[in-house]
């Protein structure tokens, strides 16, 4: 009696953590009617089936389940439903004749939603972002919206302070201050990035130009306000006051790479430069 | 990878051990701290001793090289627009800064940092003098251009005789810095005429620092614009600190 449960609970196991690795486990054995999927089943299976559930959903803390087939597969759906609406991954699970059909909740139904919805998810997403490498949490767990890194909002800034600074150049020049913002912003946030990489930081490359990035933000606000403030004693320190807080906001980013302390100062010197010649372009428009 | 790396392990590491291509290949060139940095740019400033075997102790980095370039670089933008805009406000005319400066002065400071001790590798290569490899030379370049960064600075006094007098003692001192450490490596070629190299290094070390004399350092307008006519000023006269508001969206 004892002998064939632990075989049967690894034959069901095996055969499908290799498919996926989230896996419900503790709905496993109601995958499907043991005629269907196990033509042979072992002695005793009908007696043995309910402790064999409990034994399996004890581990992954779900529900423990009824040896029923009928209303494992009814609880196991209403736990994915509730899990669904709030958020969190979580399988349902429909019968079809003899068929158990599970459906997977993956984040919402992004392909028919709105688009309006997607941008919209799109610019929370970087808002989100903003904030946080604008003005870190100290918790340390703000760190992990940053993992999911893009390039959209380096993208959007950088544009915005190159047409900026255009728009108020000298009418021949503006073509090449564009091209100019454009190549500084792009180029430095690379050689900064590949310069704090070598000098042993461990920085995960693109995760680093989205924090860069995402630090000209003060930048582009300076530049919005002396586009309307012409007066130098507006313009200087607000972009001193903007560039010190850019660079600070990297200089935060970059307190996490593990760099060692006598050689931090020439992984942060790049990062003066860098966003000095932004704000010196904005102070000298 | 990335996350093994100790600079304590990474000297006894042959060069070889990972492909040029990875990060990690170059992290040998990088390994310096802030100290080594700055000591380096010292001893490029008073050159008393053989730089790459006595103060670099042979083990040359490019970090140096690479932001000291950088560095003259952003000081020569910076330094002449804000020479050029006080020079613009003292004569009350309205300043416009000359952005093309500033891809003239990479193109210009890179080239000769970069391009020609490169070049120069290549060269001694073809002569089979492989007493330096390319980050000897490039680091002999890059620290000798140190000096140019508080030249630029000081040169932002609207004095021209000043400013020729600090041009020309950096021109000397780098380029006395250049020859000193490359004259005993192109020395060691078989053909004596390889030391002919070292006066066009001289025509091209001072042709350089005439050209960043003239473009970077050349803002005399205070006396210019105190005899120019008001035809010489744009149509709409305004103040330095308040440009021209249809300027915004033309």
């Amino acid at each position: 009696m004892s002998s064939p449960l632990p075989t049967s609970h690894n034959k069901y196991i095996a055969a499908d953590s290799d498919s996926d690795s989230d896996i419900d486990e503790s709905a496993l054995p109601s995958y499907g009617t043991e005629d269907v999927l196990v033509p042979s089943p072992a002695p005793g299976k009908g007696k043995g089936r309910p402790q064999q559930q409990d034994v399996l959903a004890s581990p992954s803390g779900q529900q423990p389940l009824s040896g029923n087939i009928g209303s494992s597969g009814a609880g196991a759906g209403a736990g994915g439903g509730a899990a669904g609406s709030a958020g969190v991954r979580g399988p349902t699970r429909q019968k079809f004749g003899n068929i158990q059909v599970e459906t997977r909740y993956s984040g919402g139904d992004t392909l028919d939603e709105p688009v309006l919805t997607t941008i919209g998810r799109d610019l929370t997403s970087i808002y989100i972002k903003l904030i946080q490498v604008l003005y870190p949490a100290r918790s340390g767990a703000g760190r992990e919206v940053l993992r999911d890194w893009d390039l959209w909002g380096p993208l959007i800034l950088c544009l915005a302070l190159g047409i900026m600074l255009s728009l108020s150049a000298p009418p021949e020049q503006s073509l090449g201050v564009f091209t100019g913002v454009v190549v500084i912003v792009s180029v430095g946030s690379l050689v900064v990035t590949l310069n704090a990489k070598l000098l042993g930081g461990r920085v995960s490359f693109f995760q680093s130009l989205c924090v860069l990035g995402y630090c000209i933000f003060p930048l582009v606000v300076a530049a919005l306000l002396s586009t309307f403030f012409h007066k130098l004693f507006i313009r200087g320190p607000v972009t001193l006051a903007a560039w010190a807080w850019s660079v600070w906001a990297a200089m935060n980013f970059f307190d996490g790479t593990n760099i060692e302390q006598q050689r931090v100062l020439l992984a942060v010197y790049p990062l003066f430069l860098f966003y000095f010649i932004l704000a010196w372009m904005i102070l000298i428009q | 990878m990335a996350d093994d790396y100790h600079p304590a392990q990474l000297h006894p590491q042959e060069p070889s051990a990972s492909g040029f291509w990875t990060v990690e290949y170059y992290q040998q060139y990088f390994d310096v701290d802030t100290k080594t940095v700055l000591m380096r740019c010292y001893a490029a400033l008073v050159p008393t001793n053989d730089f790459v075997a006595d103060v670099c102790d042979s083990k040359p980095d490019m970090y140096g090289p690479f932001w000291t370039l950088t560095t003259v670089i952003f000081f020569l933008f910076v330094t002449t627009s804000l020479a050029s805009s006080i020079g613009s406000y003292l004569s009350d005319k309205p300043y416009n800064y000359d952005f093309t400066l500033l891809s003239v002065a990479v193109g210009l400071v890179y080239a000769y940092g970069m391009g020609l001790p490169a070049a120069m590798w290549a060269l001694m290569r073809y002569l089979s003098v492989t007493e330096w490899g390319l980050v000897e030379w490039l680091a002999v370049w890059g620290y000798g251009m140190t000096v140019w960064i508080p030249v630029s600075l000081l040169c932002i006094a609207p004095i021209p005789l000043l400013r020729w007098v600090l041009v020309g003692l950096a021109a000397i001192l780098s380029g006395y810095f250049l020859v000193r450490n490359v004259y005993p490596v192109l020395a060691l070629a078989e053909q004596k005429s390889t030391r002919l190299l070292v006066p066009i290094i001289a025509v091209i070390h001072l042709g350089v620092a005439l050209t960043l004399k003239i473009l970077f350092f050349s803002y005399y307008i205070v006396k210019e614009v105190g005899v120019k006519e008001p035809d010489a000023l744009p149509s709409s006269p305004v103040g330095p600190d308040s440009p021209a508001p249809t300027a915004l969206f033309s």
